[in-house]
C-alpha cells in the first residue's frame, strides 16, 4: 500500500525523500530558534557592556579625583575602597559577557552544523536526480539548493558578527576614548554584519517549508 | 431676547469644553510619548558623531574594513524609524488640533446662527457661576490658537532635523524640551476651571 506524503516522489527508481524534507523542515525550525535566542542575548550583552563602560567612566573620574586629594590619607582610602569595588564590578561584568558571548559562540557552531547538513542534503538530492537535472520539489517552489544558499548566507552574517563581537568582549573595558567606546557599543547593539535581507531570508525559509502560513 | 437661541448656545460651549478636556488628555499623552523618541534621536546622534570622530583603522576594530559604512547605515536606519514614529505623533497632535478648531468652527457658526435674537447685552452678561457668551467664544479661540502654534512649533523643528547635520540632531532633544512651554500650557487649564462651575450648571 502506498502513502502519499510530502516530498515522497513515488517511482521504484528513485528514493524515498522523506527523509530529507523532515531534516530540512527541522533545520528551518532550528535555524529560527537560534537567531531568537541570539537575539535576547544581544540584548542582555548590551546591558552589560554599558554598565562596563560606565564603571570605565566613573573609574576615570575616581582616579582623577584621587590624584587632587592625594595629601589626605583618610580620603586616600575612602577613594581607593571605591576604586575596588568599581574594579569588582567591571570584573563581574566583564565575566557576564563573556559567558553571553560563550553562549552566542554555541549558537553560530550550531549554525555551522545546520549549514552543513544542509550542503550535505542537497549534494545527496543532486546526486539521487542524477545527470538528467531534473529536480522535484521538497516543498512549494525552491529546489534544494536554494536552503544551501540560504543556510549558508545566515551562518556566514552570524559567524561575521560573532567575530565583531569577540573584539568588542575583548576590549571594551580598556578603552579611554568616549568616542570608541561609544561605537563599540554601537557595534554591539545594531549589529552591522545582520543585514535586513536575513530576516526575510529566515522568514522566507519558514514559509517554505510550512511553519509559516501563507495569509 | 430668545431663551432657546441661548440656551443652545451654551449646551454648545457645554460639549465644546468637554471636547477640549478630552483633546487636552490626548494632546499632552502624545506629546509625553514624544519625549522618549527625541532623547532616542539625541543618542543616535550621539552615536553618528563618536562614529564619525574615530579612526578605526587605528582601534582593535581594524580588521573589519566596511564596519564603518555598515555601522552608520544602520544608525541612519534607526533615526528614520525614529523620525517615521514622531511624524505619526504628529498626525495624531494635528487630529487634536483639528478637533479642536471644528468644534471652536461650530460654536462660532451657531453663534453667528443666533446672532439676530442674541443682543450684546445677553452676550456680555456674566455671572459667578457663568462666564458671558463672548468670553467663552473668545476662550475657544484662544484654545484653538494656542494648539495651531504649538503644532507648528513642533513641525518645524522635526523639518528642521537632517541626518547629515548631526549638531542639530544632537540638540534636538532640549530644542523639543523647551518648546514645553508651561506657561501657555496653563491657558488650557486655566479656561477649563473658568467654565468648571458652568459646565456643572443645569
Amino acid at each position: 500500500m502506498e502513502t502519499k506524503q510530502p516530498g515522497v516522489v513515488s517511482s521504484a527508481r528513485k528514493p524515498c525523500l522523506t527523509g530529507s524534507v523532515r531534516k530540512l523542515k527541522n533545520i528551518a525550525a532550528d535555524l529560527h530558534n537560534f537567531i531568537f535566542k541570539w537575539e535576547r542575548l544581544n540584548d542582555e550583552g548590551f546591558s552589560i557592556a554599558s554598565q562596563i563602560v560606565n564603571l570605565e567612566i566613573s573609574k576615570r573620574s575616581e582616579k582623577k579625583s584621587h590624584i587632587k586629594l592625594d595629601c589626605e590619607n583618610r580620603v586616600n582610602i575612602e577613594h581607593s575602597e571605591n576604586e575596588a569595588e568599581l574594579d569588582s564590578d567591571m570584573e563581574d561584568g566583564c565575566t557576564a559577557l563573556l559567558a553571553i558571548l560563550g553562549k552566542m559562540t554555541h549558537l553560530v557552531s550550531k549554525m555551522e552544523k545546520m549549514s552543513c547538513c544542509t550542503k550535505g542534503i542537497c549534494a545527496l538530492h543532486t546526486y539521487q536526480e542524477g545527470p538528467s537535472g531534473t529536480q522535484s520539489l521538497l516543498f512549494q517552489t525552491w529546489p534544494v539548493t536554494h536552503f544551501d544558499d540560504i543556510s549558508s548566507k545566515l551562518f556566514d552574517a552570524y559567524k561575521q558578527e560573532l567575530a565583531l563581537k569577540q573584539i568588542v568582549v575583548n576590549e571594551i573595558a580598556h578603552i579611554s576614548d568616549p568616542n570608541l567606546s561609544l561605537v563599540f557599543l554601537s557595534s554591539w547593539l545594531y549589529q552591522p554584519y545582520i543585514e535586513d535581507i536575513n530576516k526575510v531570508l529566515l522568514e522566507s525559509l519558514l514559509l517554505e517549508t510550512g511553519h509559516r502560513m501563507l495569509t | 431676547m430668545s431663551k432657546s437661541e441661548f440656551l443652545s448656545l451654551h449646551q454648545a460651549l457645554k460639549r465644546s469644553f468637554q471636547n477640549l478636556e478630552q483633546n487636552q488628555k490626548l494632546w499632552n499623552g502624545m506629546l509625553a510619548e514624544c519625549s522618549p523618541l527625541m532623547v532616542s534621536l539625541g543618542n543616535l546622534a550621539e552615536q553618528l558623531h563618536a562614529l564619525q570622530n574615530v579612526q578605526l583603522e587605528r582601534t582593535p576594530l581594524k580588521g573589519f574594513p566596511d564596519l564603518r559604512e555598515r555601522l552608520r547605515f544602520k544608525l541612519l536606519q534607526a533615526v528614520d524609524t525614529v523620525m517615521e514614529k514622531l511624524y505619526e505623533k504628529m498626525a495624531a497632535l494635528q487630529a487634536v488640533r483639528d478637533a479642536v478648531s471644528n468644534q471652536a468652527a461650530a460654536v462660532f457658526q451657531l453663534y453667528t446662527q443666533h446672532a439676530d435674537a442674541l443682543d450684546m447685552a445677553t452676550c456680555l452678561q456674566r455671572s459667578a457661576t457663568c462666564p458671558s457668551v463672548a468670553d467663552m467664544l473668545e476662550w475657544l479661540q484662544d484654545a484653538e490658537r494656542h494648539y495651531q502654534w504649538e503644532l507648528l512649533k513642533r513641525k518645524a523643528l522635526l523639518q528642521m532635523l537632517k541626518p547629515g547635520d548631526l549638531a542639530y540632531l544632537q540638540t534636538s532633544p532640549k530644542r523639543w524640551e523647551s518648546l514645553s512651554n508651561r506657561g501657555r500650557d496653563d491657558i488650557i487649564t486655566e479656561t477649563l476651571c473658568r467654565v468648571a462651575l458652568f459646565r456643572e450648571s443645569q
